[in-house]
């Protein structure tokens, strides 16, 4: 197996995995959807709501707000010793939000939040949650926890997680006559022509339409578009509430304690 | 992860995985058709609002399908260490090209 980083930063990351097989692709990609924790906030304590949002309404988007996540520090509810049913420091964190419109009408953002720990703090400052009219009054106090994507969307540590298989075009140059159609056709700019050669670059952005194909007017058809089913090009697109990287390592962490238990309980000796 | 033993012959398995989904079960189970000793490998989730999958395993000869389906696991497993370790290389990669 090689694995070639196409693009990385902190939220983004795209990777070319050569050599292996689609269902360990799909077992890592419904893993990262579901299974990777986050910090959500999933109680609110309302005070004081006197805004045009009614209390639940304002409660979910509350609950929307992707937290920046420390997974090292914190547990997830059900495994954490406390076994409380309100928590305890190492899985729960208060948020407060505490905001009065005086004689302006104000927007309320997510950079409003005052956190127990400056560590877990909304992943942008500027998530609108309400607007509130001179006057009017918010104080309510938010507290979050680890949670996975299967229970509840908020819980999700990624927007995107997707993977293709990598895409093969190829021109047959004998039967060619540089007519310019493909290059017409192609809507991600893959195959461009310089002077009479029709060339091929940026091979993965190709999202294999294959109208390039059906634009080719030769018989049979100069331009072949296929795809390699043990290359992968793997893309994920986090919230921020977790680096790329470390989701995909939480990821592998997840299956391989799958597979560890798995074996385990495998009821070999009986026979 | 519970697992639960509801048929075992000699060249037979059934099992019953509580917690597990498509996840877990879909990787197992081509892993397990990749293996020339099994005859016929499935699995199947009975309700899609339980979580409990069942997989079912029928070996060819004298294999036993304990021994195939842990066979199976481990190669999975061992994908995935290798999927970790070409990660770890390419990051290093990617550090060094990021730095010159």
């Amino acid at each position: 197996m090689k694995i070639q980083i196409l693009e990385k930063n902190d939220i983004s990351m795209r990777l070319l995995i050569e050599g292996t097989n689609a269902p360990l692709m799909n077992t890592l990609r419904r893993i990262i959807l579901s299974e990777v924790p986050t910090m959500a906030v999933d109680d609110v304590v309302i005070l004081e709501n006197s805004s045009a949002l009614q209390d639940e309404f304002l409660a979910h988007r509350i609950g929307l707000v992707p937290l920046k996540t420390d997974l090292d520090t914190y547990n997830l509810p059900e495994n954490c010793e406390c076994k409380s049913e309100f928590g305890c420091n190492l899985c729960r964190v208060s948020l407060v939000l505490d905001v009065e419109a005086e004689d302006h009408t104000i927007v309320v953002r997510s950079s409003d939040f005052k956190s127990e720990n400056p560590t877990v703090i909304p992943v942008s400052n500027e998530i609108s949650l309400v607007k509130l009219a001179p006057e009017q009054k918010i104080r309510l106090e938010a507290y979050a926890r680890l949670g996975k994507g299967k229970d509840h969307a908020r819980w999700q540590s990624v927007s995107m997680c997707t993977y293709k298989y990598k895409p093969i075009i190829s021109v047959n140059t004998e039967l060619c006559n540089s007519c310019g159609e493909c290059v017409e056709a192609c809507s991600r700019n893959i195959i461009t022509k310089t002077g009479k050669k029709i060339e091929i670059r940026n091979l993965e952005n190709c999202t294999l339409c294959q109208d390039c194909v059906k634009a080719c007017q030769e018989t049979p058809k100069a331009v072949k578009s296929s795809w390699d089913e043990t290359s992968f090009i793997f893309a994920i697109e986090s919230t921020g509430a977790l680096t790329s990287e470390r989701i995909l390592r939480e990821a592998l962490n997840i299956l391989d304690g799958k597979l560890v238990e798995f074996l385990k309980q495998l009821p070999v000796k009986k026979t | 992860m519970k697992v639960r033993v509801l048929n075992m012959t000699k060249n037979e398995l059934k099992i019953e995985i509580e917690g597990e989904g498509h996840t877990f079960c879909n990787v197992i189970q081509k892993a397990l058709i990749k293996d020339k000793r099994v005859e016929i490998a499935g699995y199947d989730i009975p309700h899609p609002l339980t979580s409990s999958p069942l997989i079912y395993i029928r070996t060819k000869g004298q294999s036993k399908p304990t021994k195939v389906l842990d066979d199976a696991t481990k190669a999975v497993h061992k994908d995935s260490k290798t999927f970790r370790a070409a990660f770890s290389k390419a990051l290093k990669e990617w550090n060094k090209k990021r730095q010159s």
